[in-house]
């Protein structure tokens, strides 16, 4: 019994670090560039649903539609797996990347659209009246509004996001939990070295939400009506 | 001649709410806009600065002038030409929540005239002064009461130095009390030679500031003329009824 304590002691010892370092390497990254390129997919695909340009809006409802309809584990293997096959390879992380971005941006579009909504009309109005473009009124006026009720869903899905990263290991991409997989197969202690890298998701994901925290409050310097 | 509209006509889908509007406002004129709710108040000054856009008539502003007949798009250029020599105050307001009260003021000399940031805030200053709000430069909007942010409102029209000013309201959303600080400002304004077009239910005030009144009645100008013909002796039978309900629910 001690001499199995002892054993999954060194496997945990000798795993952490190796585990830890595949979350700041790979999942870290692959978040942190996926989120911020799948806002400017999010705004855009949001500003073109809200334009009155016909084709505009229904390309972005169609991209929607799609990446959202599909499961994520699916997209990321039609871009790994699925394009490989006609002759467009791409590497796992920029492949992961492709995938996490696109559909981040679908789910976040709506976000964004709906804080855009949310702004009353008067605010557009009083921005037109003073002269400005819809671009002006959008960036001075109406975004920096939409920003503070799109913040809480926002960062909702960043730490979904962290955790759905997760997926990347089965395009072939050892970021952590592909990490976890690797000594699994070596050590065969699932419950241990699963257990372990849940816990180092728990400890990425809790100190975004204190960030999170921190970001709401600066929003919050104003009060609504 | 400040503004001249001709036949100007609104319609939303299928519903004609301005039915032929003639108009004309000359520099250093206050025009008051009366009538009952839904004669199309609202939608007449809105169109005064585009906020809608006819959809017949002709529309002329300090030079600028637009023909709507047909249906026809104008140019964005002139649209923001005419809204730049327009200033407008709200009757909700409409401050910008994010901002402070000089921000309010400085937004649009800044970002639409491009000022110097420093030249902005020292008019801005000076503005918030006459409106005796100096010490509330560094305030947001829901800090100040209802009388306050409309005369921030007000400053930050006119800090955009409009050749014509559009009042929709100013003080239908205020307290009872509140509505003197307001209107006092308003007719200071008057006073200095600001053009204006003011929609109000205030009808003490109207007969005081105004130089031109005109009564609307489902999307028409029914009665038009100095105050003393419209307010005093009107011509016209729905003019009548329209004051005399007025003074019986005083
Ligand atoms: N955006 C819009 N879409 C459809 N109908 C509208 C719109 N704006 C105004 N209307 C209609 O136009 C008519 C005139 O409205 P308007 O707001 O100009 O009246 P008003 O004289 O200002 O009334 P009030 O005194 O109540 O403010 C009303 O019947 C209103 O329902
Ligand atoms: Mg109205």
């Amino acid at each position: 019994m001690s001499d199995q304590s002892t054993r999954l002691w060194n496997i945990f010892v000798d795993s952490f670090l190796p585990l830890l370092k595949a979350g700041v390497l790979f999942t870290i990254p692959l978040t942190l560039i996926s989120f911020a390129l799948g806002l400017i997919v999010a705004l855009l695909t949001a500003l073109a649903r809200l334009s009155d340009i016909r084709v505009l809006s229904g390309i972005a409802r169609f991209y929607v539609w799609i990446f959202r309809g599909t499961p994520l584990l699916v997209q990321l293997f039609i871009i790994f797996f699925g394009l490989a096959h006609v002759g467009i390879i791409i590497d796992p992380f920029p492949a992961a990347v492709i995938g996490f971005t696109l559909n981040v941006g679908a789910y976040n579009s709506e976000v964004i659209r709906a804080a855009i909504l949310s702004v009353h009309k008067g605010q557009w109005e009083a921005g037109f009246s003073l002269g400005m473009t819809r671009m002006q009124a959008l960036r001075r006026i109406v975004l920096p509004q939409a920003a503070r009720v799109a913040v809480p869903p926002l960062s909702n899905s960043f730490i979904s996001l962290v955790k759905d990263t997760s997926l990347a290991a089965s395009i072939a991409l050892t970021e952590l939990f592909g990490k976890a997989q690797q000594f699994t197969a070596t050590y065969y202690e699932p419950l241990l070295l699963y257990t372990e890298a849940a816990l180092i998701y728990l400890m990425f994901s809790t100190v975004l939400s204190f960030l999170q925290a921190r970001l709401e409050r600066r929003f919050d310097r104003y009060s609504a009506r | 001649m400040i503004l001249q509209m001709t036949n100007v006509k609104k319609a939303f889908g299928r519903h004609e709410v301005l039915k032929g509007i003639d108009l004309t406002l000359n520099k250093g004129k206050v025009l008051v806009i009366i009538g009952p709710s839904g004669s199309g108040k609202s939608t007449l000054l809105r169109c005064m600065n585009l906020l809608e856009t006819p959809t017949d008539g002709q529309l002329s502003l300090g030079g600028v002038s637009l023909d709507f007949a047909g249906g026809r798009k104008s140019a964005k250029n002139a649209v923001l030409e005419i809204r730049k020599r327009t200033g407008m105050v709200f009757q909700s307001y409409n401050l910008f929540p994010h901002r402070t009260v000089l921000e309010n003021i400085i937004e649009g000399p800044v970002i639409v005239q491009r000022k110097p940031v420093e030249v902005a805030k020292l008019r801005a200053i000076e503005l918030l002064r006459k409106v005796g709000l100096a010490d509330k430069a560094d305030a947001y909007p829901h800090q100040l009461s209802g009388g306050q942010q409309q005369r921030v409102g007000i400053a930050r029209a006119v800090a955009m130095d409009p050749e014509l000013l559009l009042f929709d309201e100013p003080t239908s959303a205020l307290d009872p009390e509140l509505v003197g600080e307001v209107l006092k400002v308003i007719r200071e304004l008057a006073a200095e030679g600001m053009t204006m077009a003011v929609v109000t239910h205030e009808m003490k005030f109207a007969g005081e500031v105004a130089d031109q009144v005109v009564f609307m009645d489902n999307g028409l100008i029914v009665e038009s003329g100095s105050p003393d013909q419209v307010l005093k002796r009107p011509a016209n039978e729905r003019t009548r009824m329209f004051l005399s309900r007025l003074t019986d629910t005083k």
